[in-house]
């Protein structure tokens, strides 16, 4: 039964996901094409990717939830076919909310609680800190049904949290949740990742993925890019625009081209790749702007140059 | 992969949550509660009108066409027919037949309740009509009563079927004594079936079975969970039912009450598995309801509630045979009428209840593993 926590090879320890060939075909549609991916323990490790890209899917296939057709997958160091013994350090955030609408927040609470065993002072101190944290507090006595949307996924993310996991499968966690409120959430979630808990996460906002410490870019069951965001905007080629608003848009134009720079023009603001500083003096040189803006390029540029790659 | 071993606290932790969230549902308790006793009402009263006929079993092996032509044609009569004598007489015994007529070429055999006279000399005085008519003696019959016990007739000179005439004491039974236990376990089964059909349903569209299956819940927790839960209601249900089945219509509760409990439980914990294994099939709650007319109709009318399951054709009753309904009729019926215990329904009907269980549980918690893509 027991296949030795000793005979497992070390490179494994610092990771919590290790996944390598991951294979998974429903019918003829092929979700999870030859994936793999390596999260290392205590990280934020953010999956982008369009709609029916496989997010899902692989999230589901580490929950141990899917019948993989192939590949190796461990995680919290056990096999994917053994993962039940380490459910109890597992929190996984389905994109369903998975609450009663019948119960009260607090009966919710219980409820998850009690499935990990958790009961007593620690469970009603639990219940209040988590509760606090999702500014759901004085809601406790209402019932789940009545909430709104955003408070609805509060909920669910606050009885994910309910037994502390190590290893945290967070599909969508921030739709429909106010943007102070997010900011909030992902403090938290650094605030986890630092105390060593790994989160995985799925989010279609770029400036969450911003956050991460990692990024994968999944497309068609793929691994298209990882690494930090700064990488892959490097990776992508990507630079920062600089934003001119000029008198003579046609004559700046042709004065910075026939210096080398990249010029766009669009509409009467003219649009300048520049690689660092110096070149930003030399810019400012040549033309005398009314206004001016630096663009730093976002992650969300990042996979639009990928997807683009990806498609020629 | 080995399933861990049911964790009593887990299961308790389940039924709690069932527990709070019917008893939040305050529609859902009146009418686990009331139906029953409306149904019961609606029933006792449709039903107290059929009794008025004279219920007349006939099991006919061939022969004497103008005996069941004139039995037939009795507008007293209300003629039930099934397939051997012994069923006949078991009907009779149980006071749901006032009187049999085995028909077979050589010799008619009449089986009558000897606790109510003038319905007996009703049925003979019939029976003799139909052999001495014109028709029947053309044919070569003849008509020779020979009373008393299982005597034969002695002087069988002429062509023609002999008369037999043997008295059984049965029990002098209103159709509510009948059906009363009967329906007992049939609300208990459709309320269970459907709120647990639906409940299942929604713990999948909702996601939280999907979020137990990342938990250390197993499925048997689950299921076991739920059954707590769900027992402490069809405990309630059946309790208002059968306070109104014993009291309002002085149906005799001649065995012990907890037996006829535990029959109910164990009806109520295969509907709740059953409702469990079918929410499978269903996407959504009106889906559900689809299911009515195919789990709990065939159950209504092949399981002998209303009418004996003698008197439905052989070749469905193989059918009513697989139907729990049809073994907690009979142990309810056993234990409320005659005062069975434990032991005297043991086999098949608890036998088979518990077996339904077993098997219906394990497909329902086989199905929930299926949701694993
Ligand atoms: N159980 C299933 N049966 C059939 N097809 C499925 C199943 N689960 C997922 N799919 C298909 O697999 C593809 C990937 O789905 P998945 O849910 O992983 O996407 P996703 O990246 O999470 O998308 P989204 O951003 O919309 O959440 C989709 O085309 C989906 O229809
Ligand atoms: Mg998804």
């Amino acid at each position: 039964m027991n296949d030795g926590e000793n005979s497992a090879p070390d490179s494994f320890e610092d990771y919590s996901i290790v996944a390598s060939g991951l294979k998974k075909s429903f019918g003829k549609l092929r979700v999870l094409n030859d994936l793999s991916v390596k999260i290392p323990g205590g990280t934020t490790y953010c999956l982008l990717g369009p709609n029916g890209s496989g997010k899902t899917t692989l999230i589901r296939a580490v929950a141990g939830l899917l019948r993989l057709d192939g590949g190796d997958l461990r995680v919290l160091g056990e096999p994917v076919s053994n993962v039940r013994r380490v459910y109890p350090r597992i929190g996984y955030m389905t994109q369903h909310k998975a609450l009663y609408p019948d119960l009260t927040l607090r009966e919710n609470m219980e409820f998850y609680a009690g499935l990990y065993g958790i009961e007593g002072v620690r469970m009603s101190e639990r219940i209040s800190e988590l509760l606090d944290m999702v500014d759901l507090a004085e809601h406790s006595d209402r019932i789940t049904g009545d909430l709104s949307g955003g408070m609805y996924q509060r909920l669910s993310l606050a009885c994910t949290l309910i037994h502390e996991p190590d290893l945290l499968l967070l599909d969508e966690p921030t739709v429909g949740i106010d943007p102070i409120l997010r900011e909030a959430f992902w403090r938290f979630f650094d605030d986890l990742a630092e105390k060593g808990a790994t989160i995985l996460i799925t989010t279609h906002l770029m400036d969450e993925a911003e956050r991460c410490k990692i990024v994968g870019y999944m497309r068609a069951g793929k691994m298209l890019a990882e690494g930090s965001p700064e990488e892959l905007k490097r990776l992508a080629g990507l630079r920062p625009v600089l934003k001119l608003w000029v008198n003579d848009p046609e004559a700046s134009a042709s004065i910075l081209s026939s210096r080398g720079f990249d010029v766009r023009r669009v509409e009467d603001v003219l649009q300048v790749t520049i690689e660092d500083h110096q070149q930003l003096k030399e810019v400012l040189d040549q033309v005398v702007p009314l206004d001016l803006r630096l663009i730093e390029p976002s992650i969300g540029d990042a996979f639009l140059r990928l997807a683009e790659d990806e498609s020629r | 992969m080995m399933e861990r071993s049911l964790d009593a606290k887990r299961v308790l932790v389940v039924a709690r949550r069932v527990v709070r969230q019917l008893k939040r549902d305050k529609r859902t308790i009146g009418l686990i509660t009331f139906a029953p006793i409306f149904l019961l009402i609606l029933f006792g009263y449709a039903l107290s009108g059929e009794m008025s006929g004279i219920n007349l079993g006939i099991v006919d092996f061939g022969g004497q066409d103008a005996l069941k032509v004139h039995l037939q044609s009795v507008d007293d009569f209300d003629l039930l027919y099934l397939g051997s004598e012994s069923d006949a007489e078991k009907l009779i015994v149980e006071g749901r037949l006032h009187g049999a007529v085995v028909i077979r070429k050589e010799e008619v055999r009449i089986l009558l309740d000897g606790s109510s006279p003038q319905i007996t000399s009703s049925i003979m005085a019939e029976s003799r009509a139909g052999l001495l008519s014109p028709e029947s003696l053309r044919e070569g019959g003849r008509g020779e009563v020979l009373d008393g016990g299982v005597g034969r007739g002695a002087d069988d000179i002429e062509m023609g079927p002999e008369i037999v005439q043997r008295y059984v004491y049965g029990y002098d039974l209103e159709m509510m004594d009948s059906v009363g236990p009967a329906v007992l376990g049939l609300v208990v089964f459709f309320f269970t079936f459907i709120t647990a059909a639906i409940s299942f349903l929604r713990e999948r569209t909702q996601g939280s079975l999907e979020k137990f299956m990342v938990s250390p819940l197993s499925r048997p927790e689950m299921v076991a969970g739920y059954l707590l839960g769900f027992s402490l209601f069809a405990l309630l249900q059946s309790a208002t039912t059968f306070l109104v089945v014993v009291f309002v219509f002085g149906v005799p509760m001649n065995g012990n009450p907890l037996t006829a409990f535990a029959v109910i439980l164990l009806l109520g914990a295969g509907a709740l598995v059953l409702g469990a294994f079918f929410s499978n099939f269903a996407k959504t709650e009106f889906q559900v309801v689809q299911f009515i007319p195919m789990v709990i109709l065939p159950q209504v009318v092949l399981s002998g509630v209303w009418w004996p399951l003698q008197s439905i054709p052989a070749f469905i009753r193989p059918i009513s045979y697989i139907l729990p309904l049809t073994y907690s009729s009979d142990a309810l019926r056993a234990v409320m009428l005659k005062g069975a215990g434990i032991s005297d329904i043991l086999v098949p009907d608890l036998l088979f209840l518990v077996g339904f269980f077993v098997i219906v549980f394990g497909a329902a918690t086989l199905m929930l593993k299926r949701e694993v893509g």
